[in-house]
C-alpha cells in the first residue's frame, strides 16, 4: 500500500447507520467483511446505495481531500452538549448525531442534483480546488476538468466563452446556417467550472446565462445544447464585487452560495504529507466514489421521490409567507407586496416609515426587503429533500429544512440591516452573518407557528382541504355554506387583528377559494 | 530483527525494503500512533511462521504471502486489532493457529484469505455471545480437511455460526449445502450420520443440537440464559424485559433495546429500536397452550419448573420454537425450548 494508496481510502459502509426496519435478516457473507480489506475488494462499496456511495464520497473528500473541520451543518439526536464561552457569551455546540462540514456537503448535494453552487470566500482557500473535485467526481480526468474550467477575466469575451465561427466558413459561406461553429469543449462537461465569475465583462455573463438558465448557447443562430450537469463558480466576493458587477439574473440563478472558511493551523501536519509526498488529492480520488451519468440520474431520481411531510412543508409555507407582504406598497390587497415597492423604484427607507401599527420587532416580514420567489422555494425543496437523502432518512425532516435553508437563501432573502431587529441588544451580528441570521430567522418562524398552534387549528387548511376534495356533488346550499364559512372567518380575523405576513397569504387563499365558490354557484344557477 | 526470523522472510524483507519502508509510512501516516516495536513482535510472531509454512509447501509465493501479510499486519496494528495494544486477543491468535495450516492455501490468494480469518475472529470476538477461541479451535481442527480456498472460506462461516453466531443460522445451514457432508457435518460437530438428516432437524428446531443428541425435543425444557449485567461484561444496566414481535425476540434493558438471535449454538444481541420494541410489547400475549405461573411454564399440558431463584416473571413472550421469560432478579433472559411438533 504506498502513499497514493493512503490518498484512496474510502470510508467502510454504512457511513450513517441507521435503525433496521425489522424483521432483520443476517447473512453469514458478512462474516468476513470487516476491518481488513483484501487488495482485490473494496468490501460494501460494490454494489452499494448511491446515497451511501454519496456519504463514501463526503467521507473521502473531507478526511483526505479538503481540510474542513467545520461542522457547521449540526444534527442531534439527543439534545446536544453546549458551552459558552468568551465576553460576547458565544456558544460552542457538540452535535449529538452525525453532523458536516458545508463547504463539502453542499458542492456534493449540488452535484447529485445538478444544481449550481457558488463558493466564495478569500483567495487560496480552496474553492477552485473543491469545484475540481466535483468535476473529478463525475468521472473527467484531472485533465480534462483544469482545461474544461472557465476563467473569468476582464477581457473574456463571448467568443472565448462558448466558440467562435470557423473562420473559413466565416469567407466562403452563403448563409448563416452554413458557418460552422467550433464550440468550446467545456460546454459539454456534466460538471461545469466558472472560476473567478464575477470577473466576466457583462456582455459575456449575459451570454453566461442563457447557458446556466436556459442549458443551451447560441451564436451566429447555431444551438448547442449542453448535457444536464452540475455548476460550480466561485467568487472572492459574493456581494458581487470584483471587476465586473454581477447582473442580478446570473446570480439568481445560483442555487447556494457556500463559504471557505478559515483554515484550522492544528491540521498543518496535513498540508506537510502533501509536501512532502508530492501527492494532491485531485489525482487520488478513489474510482469507487466516482458517478456515471446514469448514476447521477438515477441519485436525482431518488432524491426527488425523498417525500416531504404535511407537517414539515406547513412549516416551510409559513415561513416563507412571511416575507412578501408590504402593507404601505399599495391600495389592493393582492399588490401589498415587497415587490410592488421595488418595481416602483421608491425608497425603502421612506416606505418602510410609513409603516403601520404593527410590532415591526416581532414581525420577520420587517427584518428583510424583499420575499421569496418560486425558483427559490423550488431549489429549497430541492435540497432539502437531497440531504434527507444524503443521510439515509426516508423522508425529509424539519432539521433538513433549517439547516439547508440558509445556504439556498443566503444571497435570495436581502436583510433589511436598518430594521428595529438588527438594533436590538445582541443582534447587531447578524447584519454579518447571513447563515446564522437565517437560522434564526427560521426558528422565530417556527416558534410563531407553535405559537399559533398551527398544526392543530389551521383552518385555512381545512377549508383548503375541503375545497381538494373537488366541487363534484357539491349543492347550491353547501356551496352557500362555505362561502359564509369563509367570509365568516375572515371578519372575526378583521377585528383589530393586524395583518402579518401569514395572515395576507391566507386572507388571499381564502379570497381564492371564495372566488371559486363563487363561480361555481353562478354556474350552479344557470344549469 | 533479521537474527530472529526465518531465511525466506529475511529474504524479502531485503528484496521489497525500500517498498516495504514506504508501506510503513504511509501506514504511519493513516495511524499517527503506529506501534513500531508491536509491528516488528508481529513480524517475528505471525508473519514469520507463515512464511516458513509457505516456504515449506510452495516456495514460489513466498514473496507475495509475506508482502500482502505485511500489508494486513500494519492495519491490523495501525487499529489496535492484533499486538500488544489489541483489544482482544483472537485476531492474532486466529492469525498464528490457522493460516499457517492452510499455508498453500494462503499461497493461492493471500490478500483474500488472511483478510478472511482476520475479519471472521474479529466479527466472532466483537460479537456479544460469540466464542471466537471456539472457532479458531475448529478451525485448525478442520484445516486438514480442506484443499482449496472456497470451501475453507464455508467452512469457516458454519464454524462461526457452530461457535456461538445463532444469527447466522438460516444462511449457515444454506452454506453448509456446498460443503461435503463429512465437512459439513464436522463444522457442527455431529457425528456419523446423513448430512439431510440432521439438516432437516436443524430447519425444524433451532434448540436442536447434534453434538449433544436429546430426544427431550417433545417437551419443554429450560435450555439457555443470554445476557448478563453490564458489570459482569454483559449489556445490561437493568434487568430485561422482553417481546417478540414478527417472531424474532427484543429486550430492553434501561433505554436501550435489543434483537436477541438465539439457537442451539449460542445466543447474540443486536442493536433494535425502541419502536421494534414497543411493537413487540403491543402483541406480547403468549400463544394459546403457554402459561407461566408460580415458578412453572406449562406448554399444551406439559410442565417444566424454572430455576428456584428466578422469582417473579417480568414478562413472557414466545416464538413457536421459543419461550424468553424475564425477572427481576437477574440480567439474563431464561429461554425455554418449546416441543416441536
Amino acid at each position: 500500500m504506498g502513499l497514493r494508496d493512503v490518498f484512496q481510502r474510502v470510508s467502510q459502509s454504512p457511513t450513517n447507520p441507521h435503525a433496521a426496519a425489522a424483521p432483520r435478516t443476517f447473512d453469514v457473507a458478512d462474516l468476513y467483511q470487516g476491518p481488513v480489506s483484501s487488495a482485490d475488494e473494496q468490501p460494501g462499496t460494490a454494489a452499494a446505495p448511491l446515497d451511501e456511495k454519496l456519504r463514501q464520497a463526503y467521507f473521502w473528500i473531507v478526511n483526505t481531500a479538503i481540510i474542513s473541520p467545520h461542522y457547521d451543518v449540526e444534527f442531534n439526536q439527543a439534545p446536544p452538549q453546549s458551552f459558552v464561552l468568551g465576553d460576547v457569551k458565544s456558544r460552542l455546540t457538540l452535535p449529538s448525531a452525525q453532523s458536516y462540514s458545508s463547504y463539502v456537503l453542499l458542492p456534493l448535494l449540488t452535484f447529485a442534483t445538478r444544481r449550481k453552487c457558488l463558493f466564495v470566500g478569500g483567495p487560496g482557500r480552496g474553492k477552485t480546488a473543491s469545484a475540481i473535485l466535483m468535476g473529478v467526481l463525475s468521472g473527467a480526468s484531472v485533465r480534462d476538468v483544469r482545461r474544461a474550467m472557465q476563467h473569468g477575466h476582464p477581457q473574456m469575451t463571448v467568443a472565448d466563452l462558448l466558440g467562435n465561427p470557423l473562420p473559413a466558413d466565416l469567407v466562403s459561406a452563403q448563409r448563416i446556417e452554413d458557418i460552422r461553429i467550433s464550440w468550446r469543449s467545456w460546454l459539454g462537461m456534466r460538471v461545469k467550472i466558472i472560476d473567478e465569475y464575477n470577473r466576466i465583462p457583462t456582455r459575456t455573463q449575459s451570454a453566461l446565462l442563457t447557458v446556466m438558465g436556459d442549458n443551451y448557447a447560441e451564436i451566429l443562430n447555431h444551438i448547442y445544447e449542453c448535457p444536464d450537469s452540475a455548476w460550480f463558480l466561485t467568487a472572492n466576493d459574493e456581494q458581487g464585487g470584483g471587476t465586473y458587477q454581477v447582473i442580478e439574473a446570473l446570480r439568481d440563478r445560483i442555487d447556494v452560495i457556500v463559504q471557505a472558511l478559515a483554515f484550522n493551523p492544528r491540521f498543518l501536519s496535513e498540508l506537510l504529507v502533501r509536501i512532502e509526498q508530492n501527492v494532491r488529492p485531485e489525482d487520488a480520488v478513489p474510482r469507487q466514489i466516482m458517478f456515471t451519468e446514469q448514476e447521477v440520474d438515477r441519485v436525482q431520481d431518488e432524491i426527488h421521490g425523498v417525500p416531504l411531510p404535511p407537517e414539515v412543508r406547513r412549516r416551510l409555507e409559513f415561513f416563507a409567507s412571511q416575507f412578501e407582504f408590504f402593507e404601505g406598497a399599495a391600495e389592493q390587497f393582492e399588490y401589498k407586496t415587497k415587490d410592488t415597492a421595488r418595481l416602483a423604484g421608491v425608497e425603502w427607507a421612506g416606505l418602510t416609515a410609513q409603516d403601520t401599527g404593527r410590532d415591526r420587532l416581532k414581525d420577520l416580514g420587517c427584518q428583510t426587503r424583499n420575499g421569496l420567489s418560486v425558483r427559490v422555494l423550488m431549489t429549497l425543496l430541492v435540497y432539502a429533500k437531497a440531504l434527507a437523502y444524503f443521510r439515509g432518512n426516508r423522508i425529509v425532516e424539519l432539521a433538513d429544512v433549517r439547516q439547508i435553508l440558509p445556504f439556498v437563501l443566503r444571497d435570495k432573502l436581502v436583510p433589511d440591516t436598518d430594521a428595529p431587529f438588527f438594533d436590538a441588544p445582541g443582534n447587531a451580528k447578524y447584519r454579518v452573518d447571513r447563515v446564522g441570521w437565517l437560522r434564526q430567522l427560521f426558528d422565530l418562524s417556527c416558534a410563531e407557528y407553535d405559537r399559533l398552534n398551527l398544526d392543530a387549528e389551521d383552518p385555512v387548511a381545512a377549508l383548503a382541504a375541503e375545497f381538494r376534495e373537488g366541487l363534484d356533488g357539491v349543492t347550491r346550499v353547501d356551496a352557500r355554506a362555505r362561502l359564509v364559512k369563509i367570509e365568516r372567518l375572515i371578519a372575526e380575523w378583521s377585528k383589530g387583528r393586524k395583518l402579518y405576513g401569514n395572515l395576507y397569504d391566507d386572507l388571499l387563499s381564502l379570497k381564492y377559494i371564495h372566488q371559486r365558490y363563487t363561480n361555481y354557484l353562478r354556474w350552479l344557477e344557470t344549469q | 530483527m533479521s537474527a530472529a526470523v526465518s531465511p525466506a522472510l529475511v529474504a524479502v524483507l531485503r528484496a521489497e525494503r525500500h517498498q516495504l519502508n514506504e508501506r510503513f509510512a504511509a501506514a504511519r501516516v493513516r495511524h499517527p500512533d503506529l506501534d513500531a516495536e508491536a509491528f516488528a513482535k508481529f513480524i517475528r510472531g505471525a508473519i514469520d511462521p507463515l512464511v516458513g509454512a509457505v516456504a515449506r509447501t510452495r516456495p514460489e509465493h513466498v514473496s507475495h504471502v509475506a508482502v500482502a501479510a505485511y500489508d494486513i499486519a500494519l492495519e491490523l496494528i495501525g487499529q489496535k486489532l492484533a499486538g500488544r495494544s489489541a483489544r482482544t486477543p483472537h485476531v492474532g491468535a486466529a492469525w498464528r493457529r490457522i493460516l499457517p495450516e492452510v499455508a498453500p492455501l494462503v499461497a493461492a490468494e493471500p490478500e483474500r484469505m488472511i483478510a478472511a480469518v482476520c475479519n471472521a475472529s474479529h466479527h466472532l470476538a466483537s460479537t456479544a455471545g460469540a466464542r471466537p477461541a471456539a472457532w479458531i479451535d475448529l478451525m485448525v481442527r478442520l484445516a486438514g480437511q480442506v484443499t482449496d480456498c472456497a470451501t475453507f472460506l464455508t467452512l469457516g462461516q458454519v464454524a462461526a455460526w457452530r461457535s456461538g453466531m445463532a444469527h447466522f443460522r438460516k444462511s449457515a445451514v444454506a452454506a453448509a449445502d456446498t460443503l461435503p457432508e463429512s465437512l459439513a457435518l464436522a463444522a457442527i460437530e455431529a457425528p456419523a450420520a446423513r448430512w439431510s438428516q440432521v439438516r432437516d432437524r436443524l430447519i425444524a428446531d433451532p434448540w436442536y443440537d447434534p453434538a449433544a443428541p436429546n430426544d427431550a425435543s417433545t417437551t419443554p425444557r429450560v435450555v439457555a440464559r443470554a445476557g448478563a449485567f453490564r458489570g459482569f461484561g454483559g449489556l445490561f444496566t437493568e434487568p430485561p424485559t422482553a417481546a417478540m414481535a414478527d417472531g424474532q425476540l427484543f429486550v430492553r434493558g434501561g433505554s436501550e433495546c435489543w434483537l436477541l438471535m438465539a439457537d442451539a449454538f449460542g445466543a447474540t444481541f443486536h442493536r433494535a429500536t425502541r419502536e421494534e420494541f414497543e411493537r413487540g410489547r403491543a402483541r406480547s400475549a403468549l400463544p394459546d397452550g403457554i402459561s407461566v405461573r408460580g415458578g412453572t411454564a406449562t406448554v399444551r399440558g406439559c410442565s417444566v419448573g424454572l430455576p428456584s431463584a428466578f422469582g417473579e416473571v417480568t414478562s413472557a413472550c414466545a416464538s413457536h420454537t421459543t419461550l424468553a421469560l424475564t425477572s427481576p432478579h437477574t440480567h439474563a433472559i431464561l429461554l425455554v425450548a418449546l416441543p416441536v411438533a
